[in-house]
């Protein structure tokens, strides 16, 4: 598989208007295309991996962009996966990447330490923590507790702290990735849970197409991933969730991997409505072809590659004339968060937002 | 200090009788020419002119530059040899840092290789003699899009769908699809003199420029007039139109745009032969009833479309024709159209097969849906007047498959670029087990393009009509333009006389 979509997109150009890195650094090398015909020449003997390979091998984002607009599905980021898992087996990885490997080998996380919660009360619905939102921006988890409450529903917390082993895939780890992923599914088993609520579209893609395309495991049919925002907006369609009106003016940034489950592309910015008042600014990068952010693995392999999707998404928010913008993937509010003073941006989670409204 | 060096870089290397030939192209530096020193000196003044993360030499760079679109080069690197590689890659962001680098090159007397978006197929992007790779993404701002003229004025390195985009936020068009549009850039529709899907009312690229900036060889800085229809004085802009970037670089350009139309009507019909198709185009272009395309395929082709698309077997000539913009305007021409094409007793397929080729018109170019290595192939298209296209379609025909079949050669085509004297032909030639020694399977593929040119020549067609000429069909210009050419060659001196500028392509510096 892997070989395929090398072959096939080493020629291939066809997705070049939608590639990130190659639109930030205008670098022909930094395309799918680039990146394909560079694994494919090393394969003929014509490059060699060293350290100006191995830094292209890692730049790419693992965004899923230019398979979202590939006619024929190639799926040239698992390929790029599984070269990288043949740098990581044959030992030349680059130490940033081994080093962080070894943290989710030892903690279970990137970011800090996984929970490891014994679970005192079984639920049929629960909400997938995760790493990001946990370690770094858990003021989104509060807020989910606080809208399912105001749902009248009781959900369990799954997954604290843990990797959904989309990272350690995505630089070339698929046991550990494995390992990531099952330990996430018993945590969900033992909780007896049969609804699983996602804050993040990374989650999404993670469970139900990752995991069955690159590594082989498969999430249980018996329970249900739902995306948290899809669940919300649905909650207030019904009338089971009311909330005060809002008011603001701000821009809506499609999280990392936006692409990747497309169906959240208008349930997403119904819940932005509902916060704001009134319709989210858009970004020209949106929707079908909203560019990451810095959250990927390209945080720790190419942090100069991470600041500049960063920069380049607030930059895009600044171009929309609003002075804020909302977005509800943890991992992608941090990394704006991190250069948002630049552009005189305010930074808000929508899943706070939308708590601030719930009727006292 | 440019001076001294230039002795030390330039005599060994390029004697002052190459240097006053036209045809006598500036080579890239080779370390043992140049030695180390020589070649630092030429990367600290280009680093300095667009900033170290903007300059590589790197391998894997120099490696991913050394090809573009055309099959010779990829074949080569698939093949496990590489192509000649450029010596420095540089991507500035402005005219101001493409006329240093220009002024740079003149002074080591190397090569300069404006490249878009490395998508053109006839290696016109290609570094043949080394030099430098001068990447123009990075100037890719619109600088203004203007409702009222209709017209839009950015940088020449901006990708062609985000200009799309872009444009269609406002309700807008730039009337230039060309299936390449996801990968080339504004300068890279211009410079080949690029046609795109729906050129057949809305023109070629050409038609649609008003203004450019160009930096000439010598860095110098130059817009022409505001607006190209004026009797001030020749027409001297249209000389960067299909110059391939031989005469300068053209780095920003200002667009004719047009409202995004309320309909696209589409249909097909099927012919019983090709020669009543080609003469219903014909008398529905003269009669101007603009359709935005009509796309002819040749039996050959219809045979395989319309088993794909429809289904099942049919024997003709199959053709999409689209009418666009005012629902009642579009409604008429089509209507009237179709009473031509209903004269040559043409059967009607419906709105279904002509829609979905419009969904699908670019599927054919991702992989593997599009023609892949190891087979070789070719676009051997060309263009002339009405009474002389179909006798040129079946002479290329005739000479290419009887010239190759033993290598099983296939030769299909498709009319699909018409005007009101004369219509482009899309020919193509595959061959799918082509020799698998390298040095073997290129001197196959030059006999087919001559056989295939030679062909085009002798019935009065041009050598191409929208790909470009870059460096595969170099070596025709001077039978192509025959007594014209030395006219050429003196104005290429004039611009260029160190020959800098993109050598071995469109005939110059051979």
């Amino acid at each position: 598989m892997s070989q395929e979509a090398i072959s096939n997109c080493r020629y291939c150009l066809m997705c070049r208007h939608v590639a990130p890195v190659g639109h930030i650094t205008s670098n022909e090398t930094l395309t799918p295309h680039g990146i394909a015909l560079m694994v494919a020449s090393q394969r003929r003997g014509l490059l060699k991996w060293n350290t100006s390979t191995l830094r292209v091998l890692y730049a790419e984002p693992d965004a899923g962009l230019c398979r979202a607009h590939c006619v024929t599905d190639q799926r040239l980021p698992a390929a790029i996966a599984a070269v990288r898992a043949e740098i990581a087996a044959r030992g030349l990885a680059p130490d940033t990447v081994v080093r962080l490997h070894h943290r989710l080998l030892r903690t279970g996380s990137a970011f800090g330490e996984r929970v490891h919660q014994t679970h005192t009360h079984t639920s049929e619905l629960a909400l997938f923590a995760g790493d990001e939102a946990h370690n770094l921006w858990p003021e989104s988890i509060t807020a989910a507790r606080l809208l399912l409450e105001a749902c009248s529903t009781s959900a369990a917390l799954v997954g604290a702290g843990a990797s959904n082993g989309y990272l350690a895939c995505s630089i070339g780890f698929p046991a550990t990735a494995r390992k990531n992923f099952r330990a996430c599914v018993e945590e969900a088993r033992d909780a007896s849970v049969t609804q699983l609520l996602v804050l993040s579209p990374a989650d999404l893609f993670t469970f139900r197409q990752m995991g069955p395309e690159r590594l082989g495991v498969i999430w249980p049919a018996d329970i249900v991933l739902t995306d948290f925002a899809t669940f919300l907006a649905r909650r207030i369609q019904d009338g089971t969730l009311q909330l005060r009106a809002g008011a603001g003016d701000a821009a809506y940034v499609d999280p990392t991997h936006a692409v990747r489950a497309s169906e959240r592309f208008n349930p997403i910015r119904s819940l932005a409505t509902t916060v704001l008042g009134q319709a989210p600014r858009e970004l020209f990068w949106r929707r079908e072809r909203a560019h990451p952010v810095g959250s990927t693995a390209v945080q720790f392999t190419r942090p100069d590659i991470a600041e500049a999707l960063t920069r380049a998404r607030l930059e895009d928010a600044k171009a929309t004339g609003a002075g804020s913008v909302l977005c509800e993937d943890p991992a992608t509010l941090v990394q704006l968060t991190r250069f948002a003073p630049d552009y005189g941006l305010k930074v808000q989670g929508l899943f706070e937002a939308l708590a601030a409204l719930i009727r006292p | 200090m440019v001076a001294s060096i230039e002795q030390l870089v330039y005599k060994p290397y390029y004697t002052e009788h190459r240097a006053n030939r036209v045809d006598a192209p500036a080579q890239g530096y080779n370390e043992d020419a140049m030695q180390g020193l020589q070649a630092e000196m030429i990367r600290s003044e280009l680093e300095e002119v667009v900033g170290t993360p903007h300059l590589s030499t790197d391998d894997t760079d120099l490696l991913v530059y050394a090809t573009d679109w055309f099959w010779l080069p990829q074949m080569w690197l698939d093949r496990g040899k590489t192509p000649k590689k450029p010596d420095f890659i540089v991507r500035p962001n402005s005219a101001e840092q493409v006329s240093k680098v220009l002024q740079i090159a003149n002074t080591y007397r190397i090569p300069v290789i404006p490249w878009g978006g490395g998508s053109g197929s006839q290696g016109g992007a290609l570094s043949t003699f080394g030099g430098i790779i001068l990447d123009t993404k990075r100037m890719n701002r619109i600088i203004e899009i203007d409702e009222r003229s209709l017209t839009v004025t950015a940088q020449a390195g901006i990708n062609g769908t985000q200009l799309e985009w872009a444009i269609n936020e406002r309700g807008l068009m730039l009337p230039h699809y060309p299936a390449s549009a996801n990968c080339a850039t504004l300068g890279g529709y211009l410079a080949p003199r690029g046609t795109g899907t729906i050129s057949t009312k809305y023109g070629k690229a050409e038609d649609l420029v008003l203004r450019m900036q160009v930096v000439l060889p010598d860095g110098h800085i130059l817009r022409t007039p505001i607006v190209p229809q004026h009797a001030a004085g020749p027409d001297f802009y249209r000389l960067f139109l299909g110059s391939e970037g031989t005469f300068g670089v053209i780095t920003e350009a200002t667009m004719q745009l047009d409202y995004l139309p309320e309909v696209r009507l589409l249909r097909a019909v099927l012919f019983d032969n090709l020669s009543e198709a080609l003469e219903a185009g014909r008398q529905i272009m003269t009669r101007r009833l603009e359709p935005f395309v009509i796309r002819l395929y040749d039996p050959r082709s219809t045979a395989s479309r319309v088993r794909k698309i429809l289904g099942y077997e049919l024997e003709g000539a199959y053709m999409v024709i689209g009418f666009d913009g005012d629902r009642d305007l579009a409604s008429l021409q089509e209507r009237k159209a179709m009473e031509i094409i209903g004269h040559f007793g043409a059967k009607d397929l419906g709105r279904e097969p002509g829609e979905s080729w419009w969904k699908h018109r670019y599927d054919f170019y991702y992989p593997p849906q599009s023609l892949k290595l190891p087979w070789m192939y070719g676009t051997t298209e060309t263009i002339t007047t009405y009474d002389k296209i179909e006798k040129l379609y079946y002479a290329e025909k005739r000479a290419v498959e009887e010239s190759f079949q033993d290598w099983d050669i296939d030769f299909i085509g498709h009319f699909s670029h018409w005007f009101h004297w004369g219509v482009m032909v899309y020919t193509r030639f595959i061959i799918k087990n082509p020799p698998e020694d390298p040095h073997e399977a290129v001197r196959l593929h030059n006999r087919v393009w001559n056989v295939a040119m030679t062909a085009v020549l002798e019935n009065g067609g041009m050598v191409n009509e929208h790909h470009g000429v870059g460096l595969k069909l170099s070596r025709f210009m001077r039978r192509q333009y025959g007594d014209a050419w030395p006219l050429l060659e003196r104005i290429k001196k004039a611009l260029d006389p160190n020959g800098i500028m993109n050598p071995g392509k469109v005939g110059f510096g051979l």
